[in-house]
């Protein structure tokens, strides 16, 4: 071991490039894989979630892009609720947590899910099958009772707002009472609101103009009396009647329906769909979750690939290096070889040599590595979701990574330093 | 009589230098060697001194030829089975500078005895005795960097020795030396072979050394002069 040490030192120059070459090259893939490791554990979740359920959004909308104004009426719900295999339905209701800046209408760049508003149905039995409850940190969950001007919110959220519960917290322009937080899930209801749904739908209408429209209309038309509607043109009533059919319960932007123990989910979406057809997408567990495997495999290509780059050129620069060195020490090979060393012990050398070369490239590229991660996540933190994700199984297996990496750049030199016949290397005696 | 260390016959041994040129290093060289002996091969450069004592010392292999070291037919030898009996029945010391530099002059010693198969503490109690043995006590712990040339040579032979060879192969033990200290030099090998019966076979063109051998193998042209 010390004469490794002492034949890497022979050559400072050239070793602390070498090392300096593995260490950017680990630097990449820790701050890289923390990225993919944050990511990942963000998606998992919402797979999670998008998988414990069937997704129901109105004709006329992308899961990716949004609803465009449609909506799914309680009456819609409430049949696909008597389809057969369907445990039970809620609608939703989701917008951000903030109105758009109009001088900013994309807002800031964000790493996952934005802060939202999660609209509950209180009444409704319905629950997501893999993701019943969430675990607390404080107080509870929102429940059936609660009054409307009451939140729970996400880990993130309270974090970012300083909300303890009891607190006050005013979501645009509207008081709720803060009655839980949600521990923390690396995943979406970090960034949730959790609220109930009649509050959230009158923040939804209130954001839109037409759902306000409509909503105006209703209540002008809600405060005529029946005895004065009938003094009206047949005309006018029937407008008026049109206008007053608007109800807050109809504005759900999406739906989420369970099936039944042993129903499978995905005959249960194909009823739905040919049922529904007319009214709403009905998304399948099994499609919506691989859907999400392909994004995310799409995303961890991209980022590990880039960090595996920067590690091959790493191992390119630790193979050069032996190769230099030991065309260097040919006589001493030579000389270890008459003194009665075996192929295997030569071999032995200048792998452990190069797999030590990695491994100290390793540890200082993981150290810095590990500090960028945490500066930049505590600055983040302050103002939204923590980019990285530092596990220590992940660290370990960087560190055995690297070391791994010098061993593998290092056999070919090394046996062909072996193999060298014994007679040509004495000759440079 | 004593007992026959090596006995070699017919060794032939070329060097494909280009397609049409070959160099015939030995053309069918016999030689014998036994315990206790102190002998010098000797011939004018590029007879062939130097292949016959890589041959012998099983760094090369010859063309042609039967050779047994110490009772044992090593013509078909595997190059593992080769190290072994180089670890353990054969020491060298060659010209000058053969130390690793990044190694003390213990630890030189004692990389002998790992190959030879010795436990940490055997090593090094036996590089220590042998040290002592060339009056290197003090000079244990320098790298040979620090050491004269002398006192360099004087750690390939205790190197050499670790592992109490059966034979010890020399390729020009004092050439790189001054004639005062390798005379010093010359007295040691000799005194190890008249003390403890320590066989020598040396390769020199150095008449003082080969006069203070008890015998001489002359070559010439590859062959037997």
């Amino acid at each position: 071991m010390m004469e490794i040490l002492r034949n890497m030192l022979r050559r400072k120059g050239r070793t602390i490039l070498t090392v300096t070459g593995i260490t950017v090259g680990i630097f990449a893939f820790t701050v890289m894989g923390s990225m993919a490791l944050r990511f990942n554990k963000m998606i998992s979740g919402g797979k999670l979630y998008v998988t414990g359920q069937i997704t129901l959004m109105p004709k006329g909308t992308s899961f990716t892009t949004g609803s465009g104004g449609a909506l799914l009426p309680l009456d819609v719900l409430q049949r696909i609720e008597k389809v057969e295999g369907v445990a039970a339905v809620a609608g939703g209701v989701e917008l951000a947590l903030e109105e758009p800046d109009p001088d900013n209408p994309f807002g800031g760049a964000s790493f996952g899910p934005p802060p939202t508003i999660e609209g509950m149905d209180l009444q409704s039995s319905y629950k997501n099958r893999n993701w019943q409850t969430l675990n607390m940190k404080a107080g509870r969950m929102i429940e059936k009772g609660d009054s409307d001007n009451t939140v729970a919110v996400g880990y993130t959220i309270a974090a970012d707002n300083k909300l303890n519960v009891g607190d006050t917290f005013t979501i645009r322009k509207r008081d709720f009472k803060v009655v839980g937080i949600v521990d923390q899930t690396l995943t979406g209801p970090d960034q949730y609101v959790f609220m109930p749904i009649t509050a959230a739908r009158e923040l939804l209408i209130a954001s839109n103009p037409f759902l306000k429209s409509l909503k105006d209309r209703a209540d002008e038309a809600g405060k005529i009396t029946d005895a004065d509607l009938a003094k009206l043109s047949a005309e006018t009533r029937k407008q008026l009647l049109e206008a007053r059919a608007f109800k807050l319960s109809d504005v759900s932007q999406l739906a989420a329906a369970s099936w039944k123990d042993g129903q499978d989910p995905d005959v249960v979406s194909n009823r739905i769909k040919e049922q529904f057809k007319d009214d709403v997408l009905v998304l399948s567990p099994t499609k919506l979750g691989e859907t999400i495997d392909k994004a995310s495999a799409i995303f961890n290509a991209i980022i590990l690939g880039s960090a595996v780059i920067a590690l091959v050129v790493g191992g390119f620069s630790i193979i050069n290096t032996m190769v230099m060195s030991i065309s260097e020490r040919k006589r001493e090979i030579g000389i270890k070889k008459a003194l009665g060393a075996s192929n295997r012990s030569i071999a032995f050398d200048y792998t452990l040599e190069a797999g030590v070369i990695g491994i100290v490239g390793g540890i200082i590229g993981l150290g810095i590595g590990t500090l960028t991660i945490v500066i930049i996540n505590s600055k983040t933190a302050a103002s939204g979701a923590e980019i990285f994700l530092l596990s220590p199984v992940f660290m370990v297996g960087v560190v055995a990574f690297s070391f791994v990496l010098g061993i593998i750049a290092g056999l070919l030199p090394a046996l062909r330093a072996s193999r060298m016949n014994v007679v040509d290397a004495i000759r440079e005696l | 009589m004593p007992k026959v260390l090596i006995h070699a016959t017919g060794l032939k041994k070329h060097y494909q230098l280009t397609k049409t040129n070959a160099v015939h290093a030995l053309r069918g060289v016999n030689i014998d060697v036994f315990e206790g002996d102190f002998s010098a091969i000797i011939g004018p450069s590029g007879c062939g001194k130097s292949t016959l004592l890589h041959i012998l010392g099983l760094l090369d292999t010859p063309d042609e030829g039967q050779y047994t070291l110490d009772g044992i037919d090593v013509m078909k030898m595997k190059e593992r089975e080769a190290n072994v009996i180089r670890a353990k029945k054969l020491g060298f010391i060659f010209q000058g500078f053969n130390l690793i530099p990044t190694l003390t002059a213990k630890e030189n010693v004692m990389q002998a005895g790992k190959y030879g198969g010795m436990n940490l503490k055997q090593r090094k109690a036996r590089a220590e005795e042998l040290l002592e043995l060339m009056n290197l006590h003090d000079r244990m712990d320098h790298k040979p960097n620090e050491l004269s040339g002398g006192q360099q040579q004087r750690v390939a032979i205790a190197r050499a020795l670790v592992n109490k060879p059966a034979i010890i192969l020399a390729d020009e033990p004092t050439g790189e030396l001054d004639s005062a200290t390798s005379l010093e030099i010359i007295e040691l090998l000799k005194k190890l072979n008249r003390e403890n019966n320590q066989t020598f076979l040396m390769v020199t063109h150095n008449m003082e050394v080969a006069n203070a051998c008890k015998k001489t193998i002359q070559l010439k042209d590859g062959l037997n002069a």
